[in-house]
């Protein structure tokens, strides 16, 4: 972004300050203080509430080492963020690319407008819908069965699927935008001219739209995966039995337990795996931009 | 643009913020923290009261014991009634969150059995720390549509035959009490923890979902998804008188739990006052009475209000029966290390489900 | 090209079908929303009580109306810094640059779980406590970002000679940023503000754990009420919200293009 500006800019922090500062210090009180204050908070025994006695400790994050309950959460989570950043990109990435190249004009805009339309409408009542439709005697189950001729049971609800079903749904808007934003940028000549060039379809497709359109996925992922890794009201509204995951753990001990010490340990290490698998991915990024 | 105008604009957008917060607060407001659907927030009920006296209700809900304790922990000052199952009366006093309660204040408190009035749990060192509301059982509840006849044993949760249609509270005490009573053990002192274990381990796959509010329940079996679970009695009655759904309760031969719900005023509570004449208006038999007949409910722990009900309702012929007494264990309450142990047994066996 | 002629028209029956898949559950959610029985149970019975109901529910509106105000202040406050900011960003030059725009990411890349729960132990921890205060702070801190790329972009079109023009005529920094400047980064801004009042809106997490008994947002009332009794009221005052925001949001696309050609 900076080297594109540089024309024109003027040196010098102080005649930025004013501007500047007003948002970046809302950011500091809301963003980066609380950031801190939670790795303060993960070291304590206990809260410094109401007289309570506290010392400093390394216990909240030796409970995630010595119980192997919270790292099989994590990596359960971690796989979730993975299967629905996947599935996403399998169901994603081809509707932006008619998007962008097949359809044209007025219906390319309105079929846009109707794919980020969904962001409008509550997230949580999305999810809770699938509730209705994913259930034996549920929506599908009876719509299907009244169209085909043999009797199937439908019964997705409270499971590992339907976890993965309304994630995608509610995430999958993310993909095609971002896929959308970089493949129409790529020029409809370059792929001319690689068919004329004797290139087959398969090979355009490899050779020149994936590795171009490479941001727009990548950033999409990034989109997706970070807060499918931290979700928690999906599995409990959708995963029934099958609906712990790590971010309902941190859930648990600021809403139920009460044991936030152990929540911002566990947090934290969440955070710490988050901005790892963020770090392994931006040189990509980066070459790709 | 100038630092002034900014100062000036961000002043103008606090004085706003402000004054839309500064408006919830008035003071003639009581504030209720009870489960949602239980006697507390019946529309017809809050009317009543607040004509009677002239108090408003506002009503919040949580959907644990556990977040009972941490809304009033992290709400000081904000809530003038809460409902508190008597085991956890003790950790709600020793963490300082409620206070002692005048009880000469309380027209009906004279009327509530003397069993219950002096419990050890609700009162400390001389001090009552909660009125008795209302008990009820933990037991077994059925959808009507899945059996011919009753079953009478704990075992039938663990029938092949209900394999993912059986339904379990999210929750660690609950599920470890039945799971003691699922192997025979005394349900305040758990001899073999292996045991329950093992038990609720081999329950697991028959599980289709958890449980955290009546409605989940209510819905399960109008969607007609479960056969058995376990449920509350005053919510399995609910659900036949109010909701019209085909349930109804089973007290295993095995035993069930039964709890004592009270209510407490928590420290700093602004409207002691409100409080205790809605305390009062709770345990009132013309109250009991309306609620059994409209909604459904458990048994009261005010005499007169269960003497004011028909000969054979449910609450006081089935309830109120010698068979049943024997049948029933009292939740006492349970120490901290005991909840942490069961929260963790209770962790794994979820995370192992997968 | 007949070979072509048939992948466009598979992709066409693609997107119509991803257009199925993303809408099925709102449509569930309306004709639900005028279903009699409060379980989901089918047969449809048509009723409009939930609606009816809807306007008795005090809570409900009120966490309504909180949300709406929330949204409504994020988006002027963030616009403005945000703005403010991107100007600064892009006019000068300085060491650490680098570093202010890279600060920009964390609240968009760290799961809102986390940041949700750090505001909620520091606000509480420093006395600001919880409440519609804090939700406020925490959301502007959220919308911001998305307002600086945004209005950034814009920005990046904007031909620097016109400031310097205006300023070799005399106008000062002030009237060169209101008369020039301005006027060429408000679509992006427009468009920021779209985002910040999104973002705001639907916000769930954040708000879940700065929320109080009574100082709550429509998410986390609906979320109280998926888990602690859900009725088709909620239904309702999703399908009202979903109408009226539809509604401003075609408003909006016939005023600027988003997605079509440049």
């Amino acid at each position: 972004m900076a080297d594109q500006l540089a024309i024109g800019s003027r040196r010098g922090l102080k005649p930025a300050l004013p501007l500047l500062l007003p948002a970046y210090l809302w950011l500091t009180v809301a963003i980066f203080l609380p950031l801190s204050a939670m790795v303060f908070f993960s070291f304590m025994t206990d809260l410094p509430l109401a007289g309570k006695e506290w010392s400093f400790t390394l216990g909240n994050y030796a409970a995630f080492f010595s119980q192997s309950l919270y790292s099989t959460l994590l990596l359960s989570s971690l796989r979730l963020g993975l299967e629905v950043t996947l599935w996403c990109v399998v169901i994603g990435y081809p509707a932006a690319y008619v998007l962008a190249k097949v359809l044209k004009g007025r219906s390319r805009e309105a079929i846009f407008l109707l794919v980020i339309l969904p962001f409008w409408s509550n997230g949580l009542v999305r999810i809770f819908s699938w509730a209705m439709v994913l259930r034996e005697g549920g929506i599908l189950d009876t719509a299907l069965n009244a169209v085909l001729p043999f009797k199937i049971n439908i019964d997705l609800m409270y499971s590992y699927p339907a976890v993965i079903i309304g994630l995608v749904h509610s995430y999958v808007p993310y993909m095609v935008l971002t896929c959308y934003l970089t493949l129409q940028a790529i020029d409809d000549s370059l792929i001319e001219a690689g068919r004329s060039l004797g290139a087959s379809r398969r090979q355009v497709l490899w050779r020149v739209i994936i590795p171009l359109s490479m941001p727009g996925l990548i950033a999409g992922a990034a989109l997706i995966f970070v807060p499918v890794v931290g979700s928690f009201m999906e599995p409990r509204i959708l995963g029934g039995r099958t609906g712990t995951f790590y971010g309902t753990v941190i859930e648990d001990q600021f809403v139920a337990v009460f044991n936030w010490p152990l929540g911002a340990a566990l947090s934290f290490i969440l955070l710490a795996v988050v901005l790892i698998i963020l770090a392994l991915a931006a040189p990509v990024l980066r070459r790709a931009a | 643009m100038r630092m002034p105008r900014l100062t000036a604009f961000l002043t103008a957008t606090a004085v706003f913020v402000s004054a839309f917060t500064l408006g919830a607060q008035a003071a003639e407001e009581v504030h209720v923290l009870n489960w949602k659907g239980y006697g507390a927030d019946e529309p017809w009920a809050v009317a009543n009261f607040e004509k009677a006296t002239g108090f408003k209700v506002v009503n919040d809900f949580f959907n644990s014991e556990q977040e009972m304790l941490t809304k009033i922990r992290t709400n000081p000052g904000l809530y003038d009634v809460v409902m508190i199952n008597a085991a956890f009366n003790d950790q709600a006093m020793a963490g300082k969150l409620i206070q002692p309660i005048d009880v000469s204040k309380l027209s009906n408190y004279a009327d509530i059995a003397k069993d219950k009035a002096s419990s050890p749990m609700l009162n400390h060192d001389g001090k009552v720390y909660g009125v008795p509301w209302v008990w009820g059982l933990t037991a077994l509840a059925i959808n009507e549509k899945s059996f011919d006849k009753p079953p009478t044993s704990i075992a039938e949760m663990w029938h092949p035959a209900h394999k993912g249609r059986v339904i379990i509270r999210d929750d660690a005490v609950e599920a470890v009490q039945f799971g003691a009573i699922a192997t025979g053990q005394n349900i305040n002192d758990i001899k073999d923890m292996d045991a329950v274990k093992a038990k609720l381990t081999s329950l697991m796959p028959q599980i289709k979902t958890f449980w955290s509010s009546e409605n989940d329940w209510n819905q399960m079996v109008a969607s007609n998804q479960i056969d058995i679970g376990t449920y509350w009695s005053g919510s399995a009655d609910r659900a036949k008188t109010h909701f019209k759904l085909p349930v109804s309760l089973v007290i295993p031969q095995e035993g069930a739990v039964a709890w004592l719900d009270a209510f407490s005023i928590p420290v700093g509570s602004k409207n002691v006052a409100g409080a205790e004449a809605f305390i009062n208006y709770m345990i009132d038999p013309k109250f009991y009475v309306e609620w059994v007949t409209k909604v459904g409910a458990p048994v009261s722990a005010n005499t007169k209000a269960v003497d004011a009900l028909p000969e054979d309702a449910f609450n006081r012929k089935v309830m109120g029966s010698p068979d049943v007494a024997k049948r029933i264990q009292f939740q006492a309450p349970i120490t901290d290390a005991q909840r942490e142990k069961y929260l963790a047994l209770w962790q794994e066996l979820k995370v192992n489900v997968k | 090209m007949a070979t072509t002629r048939i992948l466009e028209w598979l992709g066409r029956l693609y997107i119509v079908l991803l257009l199925g898949f993303l809408y099925l559950p709102i449509i569930i959610m309306t004709a639900m929303s005028f279903n009699a029985s409060p379980f989901y149970q089918l047969p449809f019975e048509w009723t409009t009580d939930w609606y009816a109901s809807l306007w008795q529910n005090d809570q409900l509106i009120a966490a309504t109306w909180n949300s709406i105000e929330i949204a409504i202040i994020t988006t002027l406050i963030s616009t403005v810094l945000g703005s403010m900011a991107s100007l600064a960003l892009y006019r000068y030059d300085f060491r650490g640059k680098k570093v202010l725009q890279a600060l920009l990411f964390p609240p968009i890349a760290i799961p809102w779980l986390i940041t949700g729960t750090a505001m909620l132990i520091f606000f509480f921890g420093v006395g600001i406590g919880r409440g519609l205060v804090a939700i406020l702070l925490g959301h502007v801190a959220l919308a911001l970002p998305y307002v600086i790329v945004v209005v950034s972009a814009r920005l990046q079109t904007f031909a620097p000679e016109l400031e310097e023009a205006a300023r070799s005529l005399g106008a000062n920094q002030w009237q060169v940023t209101m008369r020039v400047t301005l006027p060429w980064i408000m679509p992006g801004v427009i468009a920021g503000g779209l985002f910040a009042f999104a973002v705001s809106f639907d916000q769930f997490v954040v708000s879940y754990f700065l929320s109080t008994p009574g100082q709550t947002t429509l998410p986390v009332e609906i979320y109280a009420a998926i888990r602690k009794g859900f009725t088709p009221e909620i239904n309702a005052v999703s399908t009202i919200i979903i109408v009226v925001s539809m509604a401003l949001m075609l408003l909006t696309a016939r005023f600027f293009k988003f997605g079509g050609e440049k």
